[in-house]
């Protein structure tokens, strides 16, 4: 008996370094998942005090990159089709809110393009999105 | 000794269990990773759909218009550092001021009108840079908080 006591004491798998691991793991899975799937890398403007806009799973997400590309979320889009691509994604809800994604090194003229064809497409205002200065944020 | 073993029974109890503190430590990392990334920050701007509703339902003398062009403010490229260049001027209400001094002219011309009536309406140069244009948007509304910033044509 008393040589049988602590192999059973020892029979249980000690889970803490494992709970750990998985944790971990879950943490790094979670925070990469959006970055990857959010459309391509952008140098967003630094401003001193953008505003909340929301939860970007709410919004139709619109990017415009360095060389003048639109996107729609993830997914290229060629200017000619651009408002009707925007209608479809709206779909059904037309209350959606539409922000942009536009890269710091744009001219303006690029990016007013982009909102006058969103205006048309039946969406009133659009948010421009900017990341804090000095902070970084997603899309770096 | 009896005394002294219930001494070191009570010194194993002193310890805290700081497993549970780790998990839910954890748990709100994990919570506040997910969820800033997703958060976007930016202006809500609107623009005139047609050169026909560019006429806001507005008494023309009270439109107050912020005009940017390149050669008082120059942004044609992205503005190094944080802020603008410091020789950056702006026209408001027909009036040339340095871009430092917007937030306080904005506030005293728009921070009195009543929140629907605090439209301002930016004629901004197309070919200047996009990230000065959000700049000066930023200074612009930096004291007026519910500010209405209207885009429109310049050519």
């Amino acid at each position: 008996m008393r040589l049988g006591e602590p192999a059973r004491l020892q029979a249980v798998i000690n889970v803490t370094p494992l709970v750990d691991v998985v944790l971990v793991l879950l943490i790094i899975f979670m925070v990469m998942a959006p970055t990857l799937s959010k459309g391509p890398d952008v140098d967003l403007p630094n401003t001193k005090k953008p505003r909340e806009q929301g939860d970007e799973r709410t919004r139709i997400l619109v990017t415009i990159d360095q060389a003048g590309g639109l996107w729609i979320e993830d997914q290229p889009v060629a200017a000619e089709r651009f408002g009707e691509s925007l209608r479809a994604a709206a779909g059904d809800d037309p209350d959606l809110k539409v922000v942009i994604r536009g890269d710091a090194r744009l001219r303006l003229g690029e990016v007013r393009q982009a909102m006058l064809v969103i205006e048309q497409a039946g969406f009133h205002g659009v948010g421009l999105i900017a990341k804090r200065a000095g902070a970084k944020a997603q899309g770096d | 000794m009896q005394l002294n073993s219930g001494a070191s029974g009570s010194d194993l109890h002193s310890e805290i269990n700081v497993t549970p503190l780790v998990d839910v430590v954890l748990v709100l990392l994990i919570i506040f990773m997910v969820v800033v990334p997703l958060l976007l920050q930016g202006y809500d701007v609107n623009i005139a759909r047609t050169s026909a509703d560019a006429v806001p339902a507005q008494a023309e003398e009270s439109q107050v218009i912020l005009t940017i062009v390149p050669t008082d403010c120059r942004i044609l490229e992205p503005p190094p550092g944080e802020g603008l260049p410091a020789d950056c001027r702006v026209t408001l209400a027909d009036r040339e001021i340095p871009a430092a001094d917007l937030p306080a002219r904005v506030a005293e011309i728009l921070g009195g009108r009543p929140a629907d009536k605090r439209v301002l309406f930016l004629a901004a140069d197309n070919r200047l840079n996009y990230e000065g244009v959000l700049r000066i948007v930023d200074l612009a509304k930096s004291k007026v908080d519910d500010l209405t910033i209207e885009f429109i044509t310049t050519d």
